[in-house]
Formats: structure tokens, sequence, C-alpha cells
């Protein structure tokens, strides 16, 4: 029995060695390890899979408004449905399916818009409205605390425009570019 | 300050008076429970050890399956879950793709479990184990020479959920999960048959999905062999009732050997002889095949089906995303290529194992164990359920005499 203790030591050795993953990490990335999955917002093509393909009955992805960016417009293209009859709140000229955008005037001509997370469900239809016609300030975001951070995410897998990327949790959500500058 | 978007801006931010942007607060929408993972996987190992070595109690077991499933299945939803994992390990160490230090413990600490005690992870504390072991109604046993074929597969899957993962393609045990949806409560089409079929067998097999599929069980089969305290029926003299061997249904009890019979020794020895023989063409045969089997599994990489899609003129929703992005075709299909000859070394790599593991198996079955004289368990296999514990009449003046004793 003195082989079985032997090749026991040897596997208790074999367990140790994925640690060393850890610090060839460590080295080579200077914003540490990136394991929380992620949408590049400028890669995103709003296909609407994030809705469905999350192993989570209600997708862990919601639409988040990035208001600095906002051009705070009295006609958003997020907002409102391509084809409406009349720019008022009725449900049928409005682009979300879930009523899970809310706007507030703030001064004569403009609104802010506001996403009710509760309700969103991640189809994408107003991010594709704000782009096409806005600044594109409306864009989908892995929501950190309700994704479980599965081994591989499944959206990653079926996103057709390889918008998923890999971030570290120091910095857990990608932002579109503001250009800063100081007058 | 004046805040200007880089890319298209067709309406520039108003400037109020009196009105201050909202914060997104996203940060604080984070939490990981990893570390709770692990240490709640500590924990439960720890307890079923105490439960199965212990106590020696089936009840105590099932009790473990039964929290196990509650708080690994339905309060963290099996998502991410040792079994899964060690597809990131072969991502990371072929790709460097990162994996954070509380994976890599969720990884290894099954399987130091196993070095020390058997598969105690599989006993309850893995949740598709657990969904398994409680509801499985009856148990028919498989006949002996079918579960010896069928307990090959775990390992080929393992060797092709490897080879995919490493090659950037998807992580292929994520798919065929079928206890999953279960704990996410989302069913999707194809899946949802996988799930039926598995929920349906495993009421009347014992164990399915970890006999013959799950490729962690492969790995933990493998560290279990060569565990310091294996699980063990009777320390006593075994009279060599049966009972535990009926009593199993994972197969795992092998009967003692035939110590009367000497015809067969020399037969023995030449088949043993043959089999070392053979191994170097069984090796050949197997990396030839996983060669040749490649490009099938080649077709599961994005990179490669997208190629293949544009090359045929089929419109699906990558082809057009890819026209938005306006990468270059070239680009694409250096990618597709580099991750083609990934799997193509990797299966051929693959099949050499496989053809070794195989070798393996039949060589270990076809030596003489002269000194088994009693029923014992094979550790690789037990899955530390308990039931054999219950069925040895010997188990029960054993325990039960010895707390009598101590009173
Ligand atoms: S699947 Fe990809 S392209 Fe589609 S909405 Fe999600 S991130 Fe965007
Ligand atoms: S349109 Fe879709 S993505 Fe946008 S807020 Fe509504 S549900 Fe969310
Ligand atoms: S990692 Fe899993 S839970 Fe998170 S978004 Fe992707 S599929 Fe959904
Ligand atoms: S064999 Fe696999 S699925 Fe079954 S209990 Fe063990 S780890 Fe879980
Ligand atoms: S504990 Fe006993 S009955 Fe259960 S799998 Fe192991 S050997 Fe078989």
């Amino acid at each position: 029995m003195k082989r079985r203790y032997f090749i026991n030591s040897l596997l208790t050795g074999c367990i140790a060695a994925p640690f060393t993953l850890l610090f060839r990490q460590s080295e080579d990335v200077e914003t540490g390890s990136k394991t929380l999955w992620q949408i590049d917002p400028e890669k995103c093509t709003h296909c609407g899979k994030c809705k469905t393909e999350c192993i989570l009955t209600q997708s862990a992805v919601k639409c988040v408004h990035q208001y600095a960016s906002c051009g705070y417009c009295l006609f958003c293209s997020g907002y409102y449905q391509d084809k409406r009859a009349r720019f008022d709140t009725a449900g049928e000229n409005l682009r979300c399916p879930t009523d899970a955008i809310s706007r507030t005037y703030i001064e004569d001509p403009y609104f802010e818009y506001k996403i009710d997370e509760d309700k969103c469900i991640a189809c994408g239809k107003c991010v594709k409205g704000c782009a096409a016609f806005g600044n594109g300030s409306l864009f989908l975001q892995v929501r950190q605390n309700i994704c479980l951070n599965c081994n591989q995410c499944r959206i990653a897998i079926a996103c057709p425009s390889d918008a998923f990327v890999q971030v570290s949790p120091d910095k857990p959500y990608l932002f579109k570019q503001l250009q800063k500058d100081e007058t | 300050m004046i805040i200007s978007i880089a890319s298209s801006v067709r309406f520039p931010a108003p400037e109020f008076e009196n009105h201050t942007l909202p914060v997104m607060g996203l940060e604080s929408y984070i939490s990981d429970a990893t570390l709770w993972r692990v240490l709640l996987l500590s924990i439960f190992l720890m307890i079923s050890g105490i439960c199965f070595h212990r106590c020696r109690s089936r009840k105590a077991m099932l009790l473990v399956c039964l929290a196990g499933l509650l708080v690994f299945g339905f309060l963290f939803k099996a998502c991410p879950c040792p079994v899964g994992l060690f597809q990131n390990v072969a991502d990371s160490v072929v790709n460097g793709q990162s994996i954070s230090a509380g994976y890599l413990l969720l990884f290894t600490i099954p399987l130091a479990s196993a070095l020390i005690w058997g598969r105690l992870f599989c006993s309850g504390v893995c949740p598709l184990g657990a969904v398994q072991e409680l509801i499985s109604l009856t148990t028919i046993q498989i006949p002996n020479a079918i579960d010896r074929i069928l307990r090959m597969l775990p390992i080929q899957v393992l060797l092709v959920s490897c080879v995919l993962a490493a090659s950037g393609a998807l992580y292929p045990l994520c798919y065929l999960d079928p206890y999953l949806p279960l704990f996410t409560w989302s069913f999707t089409f194809p899946f949802a048959l996988l799930t039926i079929f598995f929920l349906i067998v495993g009421s009347f097999i014992s164990r399915p999905f970890c006999r013959f599929v799950c490729p962690y069980g492969a790995l933990l089969r493998f560290f279990a062999i060569f565990a310091a305290k294996p699980p063990s029926i009777t320390n006593s003299d075994c009279i060599n009732c049966k009972l535990c061997e009926q009593g199993c249904p994972n197969n795992a009890i092998f009967p003692p050997e035939d110590q009367t019979s000497t015809v067969l020794h020399t037969t023995g020895r030449r088949r043993l002889s043959l089999l070392v023989a053979c191994l170097p063409l069984a090796l050949f045969t197997g990396g030839v095949i996983g060669h040749f089997s490649a490009p099938l599994f080649a077709q599961l990489h994005p990179d490669v089906s997208l190629v293949g899609d544009l090359q045929a003129d089929r419109q699906t929703s990558a082809t057009r995303s890819f026209a938005l992005t306006g990468e270059s075709l070239a680009r694409l299909q250096a990618h597709a290529i580099r991750a083609q000859n990934k799997i193509s070394i990797g299966m051929s790599l693959g099949g050499m194992l496989f053809a070794a593991c195989i070798m393996a198996e039949l060589i270990a079955n076809s030596r003489r164990r002269e000194h088994d004289k009693k029923y014992s368990i094979d550790s690789g296999l037990c899955l530390c359920c308990g039931r054999c514990y219950q069925a040895c009449p010997l188990e029960k003046i054993h325990v039960h005499g010895t707390s009598e004793h101590e009173k």
C-alpha cells in the first residue's frame, strides 16, 4: 500500500498546480484579473439576444442611461416608436414593450429619460432607436448584482457582434467614451 | 466644463441652470458570492465527511443531499458550479483567460477532498448529484459489462470539453448540464429535452448523469482511486453475503477474487501481455480517430462557423453583424484557422489519452487481485451514497455494538 500513498502525495501536488495560473495573470494585466462578463457598448448591435439567451428567466442584462451623453431630446428616438401617431405617452407610440422608460420635464424643450430597472427586459429596442437617431446614450449592460457570473456567459456565445468582454471586478461596467474639455 | 461625446453626437447635451445630472450609480450594483460558495462548500464537505465516515448513515447522507440541493442548487442556482470549472481552467491554461482565486478554490477543494475521503462531493454537495439522488425512486442495476463501457463516456466528455473550451469555442458542459434549467427555471428548446430525458431515466437508474456523462466526475474518480481514507464496508470479516453488492445501484462494489480458479492463470497472463503489447497501436488509433473527428467539433467554434457562413453566402445574425463591424475577412479567417489547428491538435492528443484510459482500465481489470478476499468498494466509482452501509448485516452489529459498548 506504500505505492498508493506515494501517488496520493503526488496528486496533492497536482492540486496546487492550477494556482500558478493566478501569478501569470497578475503579471501581465495591470487592471487585475478580468473575471466578470460585460457588454462593450460600442460593439453591441442591439440584436435582442440579450433578452432571450441569458440562463436566467429574467435576463441579467439591463438597459442603462448615460445621462452625461444624452441630448435630453424632446422627441427621443429611444422613447418613441418610428411610426408613432402622436408624440404622447400612449402605449402604441412608445418603443419600450414594458413601459420601462419614464420621462420628466426639465426645462423647455428638454426631457430627462429614466429606465426602470425592474421593468426592463433587455430587448434592446430603445437602444437601437437611440443609436439610430440619437446620441447612443442608452445601452445595455450586464448587471453584476443579478448576473450569476457563469463559467461562460451564454449570451457571449450567442452574441453575433462579439460584444461580450471580460472585465475586472474593480471596473465592472463599461461606458461610452466621453471627451472632457476643460474650459 | 463642457462634456462632449467623441463618437456620434447628434444632439449636444444641453446646459441646465438648475438641474444636475443624475448619477448612474452602477458601481453599487456589484455582488460576488464566490467567497460564500467556497466557505459553504468546505463546510458541506466536512459535514458529509462526518456523516459518511463517522456516522455511516444513509439517512444523514440524504439530509446533506437535501441541504446541498437547497443551498447550491436553488440559492446559488448551480452556476458557476465546480462541475463546469475545469473548462475555465483549461481555457486559462491554454489561452491565458483570467480565472479568479475563488473559482480555483471551488475547483480544487472537491478534488482535494476526493484525495482524502473519496468522492464526497458527489454524495450530495454537488447540486446535480443531489437532484439525481433525490429523484431516484427505484434503482435498476445495469449489467456490469454495459456499465463498464458506459462509464468510459465521462472521460470522453472531459477530453472533448477541455479541447473545445481551450480552443475558445464554447464550454460544452454548460449546455450538456441537464439539471441547470431546473434551478434557473429557464428552458430552451433542444436542451429541455435533455432535461426531461435525464429526469425520466434518473427515476429508475441511479445517477445517470453522474455515471455516464459528468466529466468532473471522471476527474474526481481518478483522484478518489488514490484516496487516503476511502469508503469501505465492514472492517471486520466480511461473510460474503453479497447484500452490499446488490444494494449498490452504482456498480461500485466488486466481489472477491475467485481464489479457487487456477485454470485461468496462464490465459490471464497471456491476455495481460497481449494488452501491453497492443498499447502503442491503441494510442495511435486513438490519435488518428481524434484527428479525423476534429473538423466536426471545429464547427462549434463561432469564428469557424462564421467563415463557413460567409463563404456559403448564408444570411445569419452573425454575418449581418460582421458586415456592420467592417472587420476584414482575412483576419477572421486567420482566427478561424488558428482555432481549427488548436482543435485538431487537441483532439489528436485527446484521442490518444482516451485510448490510454481504455487500455489502463482493461489492464487493471485483467490483473489478478490475490488479496481481495472480501467484498470491497471501488473508491473511484463509489458516490458515497451510503446504501451499502444500510444493507450490510455486519455493519449493524458493528455500529450498534460499539455504541452500546461505549455506554
Ligand atoms: S447579444 Fe450582443 S449584439 Fe445582441 S444585444 Fe446583446 S450585446 Fe448587443
Ligand atoms: S426598450 Fe427594451 S431595453 Fe429599452 S428599457 Fe425597454 S425593455 Fe429595456
Ligand atoms: S453570465 Fe450568465 S447570468 Fe450573467 S448575463 Fe451571462 S448568461 Fe446571464
Ligand atoms: S459525478 Fe458530477 S454531477 Fe454527479 S455528483 Fe459528482 S460532480 Fe456532481
Ligand atoms: S456508498 Fe456503497 S452503495 Fe453507495 S455508491 Fe458507494 S459503494 Fe455503492
